[in-house]
């Protein structure tokens, strides 16, 4: 069924964009710590709120062009004439553990210090918003993944008990789900938040959030699934099944799963990107990541102030686009599946 | 062709006319109304004689007329001075409240408010105050001795616990006070208490007439609150330059000039020049500093990072970014070295970490291995300067430049460690002589943008030197509760915010202080140095000789910057917006910009 739906995706230009386009997304991601010429918490303090550095052509081979702060008191720097530094690629410079496993020491491109290369800027401590973003992005671009493999497990198994089985359960499962419904979110994150802060390191908080988000968003899925346990229920195959005396737990995964898995897959592109904005929004309320981690929303936050914009240190709001653009391929992306998995639309067409 | 099509439209169009009138009617009319209601009406001055002990300003006389705007991001939360904990508040009710003396930011020096004079008794125990004679309540009642010792009885009536009443306790007893006559009030003091024509300012003086009753009937903290503002304002009654017309919460307030008032300019005309006081009630400090750079609020507080961004638009509208000199407050980071355990038996500090936090080479290896100068060039973007005492530079008077400091030395750093017995293990960790690796949790409360710049700044220099920090953000109410109940923690990051005279500051200083954060409420002081500050603060506190006061100062500074229980950062330069059409503005290093509010006016053109 994957290998049919890879197929279907790939055939529509929009299709095969949206999925390349996450794909190197998630590409960059898994290798940030090879593509990313420094750590998140490198900071340069004599060159803060650097812009990006130019990339210039020397014997043929790509320089980093060298700045000189002009103005301190309004972080302008200007580029000095003539004066480069050499981009190495494969070079190996300061020892990391790749995925935390294999040690390595090879990263893409970097520069000798102490010149520093800024792809996008740097920040007030003068840490490199490139290397922020990709770093960043294990952040945002993962919590969607693990919220919905709660959110989709609970609610499938949840929505499926109380449509398969009914009556008594039914009633259960459907009440737990209105109270989950009613629980007012946000008030719930601030006081969790508050009050597991002091338990967890700022790492640690991040998962922290992933769960209380999935473990209170669920509930809208469950209430569906049941809805479509319902009518599954009464179909002639799952009473054959019934009859041939196959367990409730088989007819639950073999028939009933089978069958709600288009659904859960749309379901489940379509509210990553409602994590990813969730986090975001967290993080920029203060309540998500914190220092030293990163992340899109907290990097977002930290650009928040006037000064990003009188002084105009546009690629402060880079991750903004980041966001943007993730978001948006999810729901595309999102918006294909559907077409493709409506038994419809499939009818139709044959 | 073209007329017959024209001719054929016309009676449609008749039909529509009205329509369209109506709609640009009822357009006007709402315009109106709306200009209506947002223009203010002119201010009435009745011409009531001056005071017979009127205050006549040194300063040039103005011209009446003219709103002034400022923006605040929180807003009061009562008008009573006995509830009042917070500045804004108090900031709100010293608008209309005035108390007996002044601290003059210019001058520094106490000055005369509501009291005209004073004298000080040869034992220096009593001090007779001479008030002003003739001054009025803003609804026309005299003011007289009863009023302030209705203020100080309510103040130290069991009913009616507040923040005074410690201000006012000294050497364990509360102050005495007593009426001698109608315009004629005695202090008395347990001990000689130098700065207590400075504290006796701070509690504005409550109108007998209007609040007895309610204090009578145990009421008195009820009385004043905001809803009294929204609903009658009239009711607050006050001596000071304005009384409140309006107070709309989330939106603004709005103060008119108190017909009463005690200060004339030279030609005899009653302040304040300004019809209108209003402050807007702002989101944030960003709000608050976009509201001025285009141009809708007179005056605000600029950040030193957008010092350049809000000078672009000054030619627009006109104003100038006054640069104030250092903030008063101070910042730091703090170890902690209270002793004991808790009611579980549990060390507040685990054992080998107490030995670190109390080894004052620890904490200065420490501050010399923190980049505090880096920070001010990067996040500050310069505009700070390093913090070296416990007295901010802002605060020329007390502040003693000539205490110890701790550039960024790195290697000065390492050999205090090493003298101290700490070594490098294989991985570059730091090991103190038992072999623990040296690892400091830290907590700060969040919300602040520039604390978490500091600290991770902070965390990479200590990685440099082989110091694990761990950083943690707790929201405020948890951090304090944290470090001044429970002392569980390693280390944390906070700030104070400065006052004038150093008394403000005894609860730090003192061993046995609420806020001597390392190790509060000490019984007797814990260490040798500690005694000596100790004595060093009641010393000054007991001598009514100024230079004396401020040697005494100076050196208690050198002790605490020797010692260094409080690692102090940096304190960033302030800057203050304000508009060229006022006048008479003198902009203090401390304390509020429009301290003199009774006395700007606008300049002729406008």
């Amino acid at each position: 069924m994957v290998k049919h739906l890879l197929q279907e995706i790939l055939r529509r230009p929009l299709g095969m964009l949206c999925l390349s386009v996450l794909g190197l997304l998630y590409a960059c991601t898994i290798f940030s710590q090879f593509l990313a010429p420094y750590l998140p918490t490198d900071q340069d303090l004599e060159k803060a709120y650097h812009p990006p550095t130019r990339i210039v052509l020397k014997d043929w081979r790509p320089h980093v062009q060298i700045y000189e702060q002009v103005d301190p008191a309004a972080a302008r720097y200007e580029p000095v004439h003539g004066e480069t530094a050499a981009i190495s690629f494969f070079a190996p410079g300061r020892e990391y553990r790749l995925w935390g496993l294999i040690p390595a020491e090879t990263r893409l491109f970097q520069v000798e210090e102490p010149h520093r290369i800024y792809l996008l800027g740097s920040d007030g401590t003068g840490r490199d918003v490139f290397s922020r973003l990709l770093y960043g992005a294990q952040v945002s671009l993962s919590i969607g993944f693990i919220g919905i493999c709660i959110t989709m497990t609970l609610g499938f198994l949840l929505g499926g008990v109380a449509g398969y089985f009914g009556g008594r359960v039914d009633f259960l499962a459907m009440r737990l789900v209105e109270f989950i419904i009613a629980v007012p979110s946000l008030y719930l994150l601030i006081a969790l938040r508050g009050a597991l802060a002091e338990h967890f390191e700022p790492e640690q908080m991040y998962l922290v959030i992933v769960i209380i988000l999935s473990l209170i968003g669920w509930a809208g899925a469950a209430r569906i699934i049941r809805g479509m346990a319902l009518s599954l229920r009464e179909r002639p195959f799952i009473l054959a099944s019934e009859v041939m005396g196959q367990s409730s737990i088989k007819v639950l995964f073999r028939h009933f799963l089978p069958n709600l898995a288009s659904y859960l897959l749309v379901a489940a592109t379509l509210s990553i990107p409602a994590y990813i904005l969730a986090e975001a929004a967290l993080s920029f309320l203060g309540l998500g990541i914190q220092e030293p981690g990163t992340s899109w929303g907290l990097m977002l936050q930290q650009a928040q102030e006037l000064k990003v914009f009188t002084l105009n240190l546009w690629w402060l709001l880079t991750p903004g686009a980041a966001i943007f653009i993730t978001v948006i391929t999810f729901n595309v992306l999102g918006d294909v599946l559907r077409d493709i998995v409506d038994p419809r639309q499939q009818m139709i067409k044959r | 062709m073209f007329q017959h099509n024209s001719g054929t439209a016309l009676p449609s169009q008749r039909t529509e006319i009205p329509f369209l009138l109506q709609v640009i009617l009822v357009l006007l009319l709402a315009l109106a109304g709306t200009g209506c209601k947002g223009e203010i009406p002119g201010v009435e001055r009745p011409e009531y004689s001056l005071p017979l002990d009127v205050d006549i300003s040194s300063n040039e006389p103005g011209r009446y007329g003219g709103i002034f705007v400022t923006a605040e991001s929180q807003q009061p939360r009562t008008f009573n001075p006995l509830v009042a904990e917070d500045a804004y508040s108090s900031e709100a009710i010293g608008r209309f409240l005035n108390g007996l003396t002044f601290y003059h930011p210019l001058k520094e020096e106490v000055v005369p408010e509501l009291a005209r004079s004073w004298e000080i008794s040869e034992d220096q125990k009593s001090i007779t105050m001479h008030l002003r004679r003739g001054v009025r309540w803003s609804d026309g009642e005299p003011f007289t001795a009863s009023d302030v010792m209705f203020t100080f009885k309510a103040l130290f009536d069991e009913r009616y616990p507040n923040r005074y009443q410690g201000q006012y306790t000294i050497a364990g007893e509360p102050i005495g006070y007593e009426k001698i006559d109608q315009y004629t009030v005695r202090f008395s003091t347990a001990r000689p208490y130098s700065p207590f024509l400075y504290v006796i300012g701070f509690i504005g003086i409550l109108p007998r007439h209007v609040l007895y009753d309610a204090y009578e009937q145990g009421e008195l903290l009820q009385k004043w609150s905001i809803r009294t503002a929204m609903h009658q304002p009239g009711e607050l009654v006050g001596t000071g330059p304005f009384s409140i017309r309006s107070f709309r919460p989330g939106q603004r307030i709005l103060y008119e000039p108190n017909p009463h008032y005690w200060r004339a300019d030279s030609k005899g005309r009653r302040l304040p020049y300004v019809d209108y006081l209003i402050t807007r009630y702002v989101q944030d400090r960003n709000t608050e500093t976009v509201l001025f750079v285009s141009g809708q609020i007179d005056v605000s507080a600029i950040t030193p990072g957008d010092v350049v961004g809000v000078n672009r638009n000054s030619e627009l509208h006109d104003y100038t970014v006054h640069h104030r000199g250092p903030a008063t407050g101070i910042r730091f980071i703090w170890f902690n070295q209270k002793p004991g355990t808790n009611e579980q038996g549990r060390p507040y500090v685990e054992p080998h970490k107490l030995e670190w936090f109390t080894n004052k080479k620890f904490r200065q290896a420490v501050l010399y291995g923190f980049n505090r100068e880096g920070l001010i060039s990067s996040v500050y973007f310069g505009r700070a300067e390093l913090l070296h005492s416990i007295i901010s530079p802002a605060n020329q008077r007390w502040y003693n430049p000539d205490v110890r400091k701790y550039p960024y030395d790195p290697d000065r750093a390492r050999e205090l460690l090493a003298s101290q017995g700490f070594v490098y293990g294989a991985d570059g960790n730091l090991l103190d002589q038992y072999g623990n690796a040296v690892v400091v949790d830290v907590y700060a409360s969040e919300g602040d943008d520039i604390t978490p710049q500091i600290l991770s700044t902070f965390r990479e220099n200590m990685r440099d030197l082989g110091i694990r920090v761990r950083v943690r953000y707790l929201d405020f109410g948890t951090l304090v509760a944290r470090i001044s109940r429970h002392f569980e923690y390693e280390a944390a990051m906070m700030g104070f915010t400065g006052g004038a005279d150093p008394s403000g500051g005894r609860a730090i200083y003192l061993s046995s202080g609420r806020l001597h954060l390392w190790n509060p409420g000490q019984e007797e002081p814990h260490t040798e140095w500690e005694s000596r500050v100790d004595q060093l603060v009641y010393a000054s506190e007991e001598t009514f000789d100024p230079d004396e006061r401020v040697e005494y100062v100076h050196r208690m500074q050198e002790i605490f910057s020797e010692e260094l229980p409080l690692l102090f950062l940096l304190t960033p330069h302030t800057y203050v917006g304000l508009k060229n059409k006022w006048r008479n503005v003198r902009i203090p290093s401390m304390g509020s910009v429009i301290w003199n509010i009774d006395e700007l006016y606008l300049e002729p053109e406008h």
